[in-house]
C-alpha cells in the first residue's frame, strides 16, 4: 500500500516557521533531525497527529526562492488548510496580528480565505459549507 | 479608509466564480443536503432521504452534488461515516459500539468498508493508536 504522508511548505526560516505554525497557527511539532545546516522538521494537526506530516523546508535552491516569490506576490497561495469554522478562526489570527491578503469570502460549497504565513507563503484556509 | 488592492489571487477567484456553474440555490440546497448527512450519519439513511434534504429528485441530486464537491454524495457520507468512526476508535469506544453509532447494519460491512477506505482493519487501526498513545 502507497500513502502519502508528508509535503513540504518552503519556508525562509525555519525556527520562525516552527514558531508560526505552532504557536500562532496551532500545528503540533512532530519530528526535528538535523541534517547539515538545516533540519527535517515537520508539524501535524492535532488532530491528525498519525496523518500526513508538514515539512517546514529550507528553500535553499535559488530559482525556488523566484518562484515563491511569484506566487507571493500574485497573492497565489501554495497550501491550504482545513479549518472547522473559518470566520472564527479568522478572528483569531487577525487578534494574533496575522495579515490577510483576502479575507473570508464564499466561493461555491466553499468559504476561503488567505493569509501570510511570515516565512514567504501564501496560506489559503478553507471550509467546506 | 480606502480597502487594499485585490491580490491576482483574488481577481481570479471573483472572475472565475462569477461564471456560476451552479445557481446559488443550488449551492444552498446541495449545502442543505450536506448538513443532513452531517447530522443523521449515525442513522439508516438512503440517498432518497438525502435528496430530500436538497429538495431534489435523486437522480438530479447526484448529478448536482458531484459538480459540486467533486465527489458522489455517496462517497461523501462514507468518507464522512469513516472519519467518525476513526475518532471514536482512538477514543477507545469498541469495534460494534462505532459500527452502530457511525449508521453500519453490520459489523463485516462496516470493517470491510473500513478497511477499503483507512487500510486497517477497525481493531488494528485501534490497536495502532493505542500503542502510539502508549
Amino acid at each position: 500500500m502507497i500513502k502519502i504522508y508528508v509535503t513540504g511548505v518552503p519556508v525562509d526560516d525555519q525556527e520562525k516557521a516552527l514558531k508560526f505554525y505552532t504557536e500562532v497557527l496551532g500545528f503540533i511539532k512532530k519530528t526535528e533531525i538535523p541534517i547539515g545546516e538545516h533540519k527535517w522538521l515537520t508539524v501535524v494537526s492535532p488532530e491528525e497527529q498519525n496523518g500526513v506530516e508538514l515539512l517546514l523546508e529550507p528553500v535553499a535552491f535559488e530559482p525556488a526562492k523566484v518562484y515563491q516569490k511569484a506566487l507571493k506576490d500574485a497573492g497565489i497561495p501554495g497550501h491550504s488548510f482545513m479549518v472547522d469554522d473559518l470566520k472564527k478562526e479568522y478572528e483569531r489570527l487577525v487578534a494574533l496580528g496575522v495579515q490577510f491578503s483576502m479575507e473570508p469570502k464564499e466561493v461555491g460549497t466553499n468559504m476561503i480565505a488567505v493569509l501570510d504565513d511570515t516565512c514567504g507563503n501564501n496560506i489559503q484556509l478553507i471550509q467546506m459549507l | 479608509m480606502p480597502s487594499k488592492p485585490k491580490t491576482f489571487f483574488e481577481q481570479e477567484v471573483e472572475r472565475i466564480a462569477e461564471q456560476h456553474f451552479l445557481s446559488k440555490h443550488q449551492y444552498i440546497q446541495v449545502r442543505q443536503s450536506k448538513a443532513f448527512m452531517e447530522k443523521y450519519y449515525g442513522e439508516n439513511i438512503e440517498l432518497e432521504n438525502i435528496a430530500a434534504a436538497a429538495c431534489m429528485s435523486r437522480f438530479h441530486f447526484i448529478r448536482i452534488f458531484k459538480q459540486a464537491y467533486g465527489i458522489t454524495p455517496r462517497q461523501y457520507l462514507r468518507d464522512l461515516r469513516m472519519s467518525k468512526a476513526k475518532e471514536l476508535l482512538k477514543k477507545g469506544v469498541s469495534v460494534t459500539q462505532v459500527c452502530s453509532a457511525v449508521g453500519y447494519g453490520s459489523i463485516s460491512t462496516f470493517s470491510n468498508a473500513f478497511k477499503r477506505g483507512i487500510g486497517y482493519s477497525p481493531l488494528a487501526y485501534q490497536k495502532m493508536n493505542k500503542s502510539n498513545l502508549e
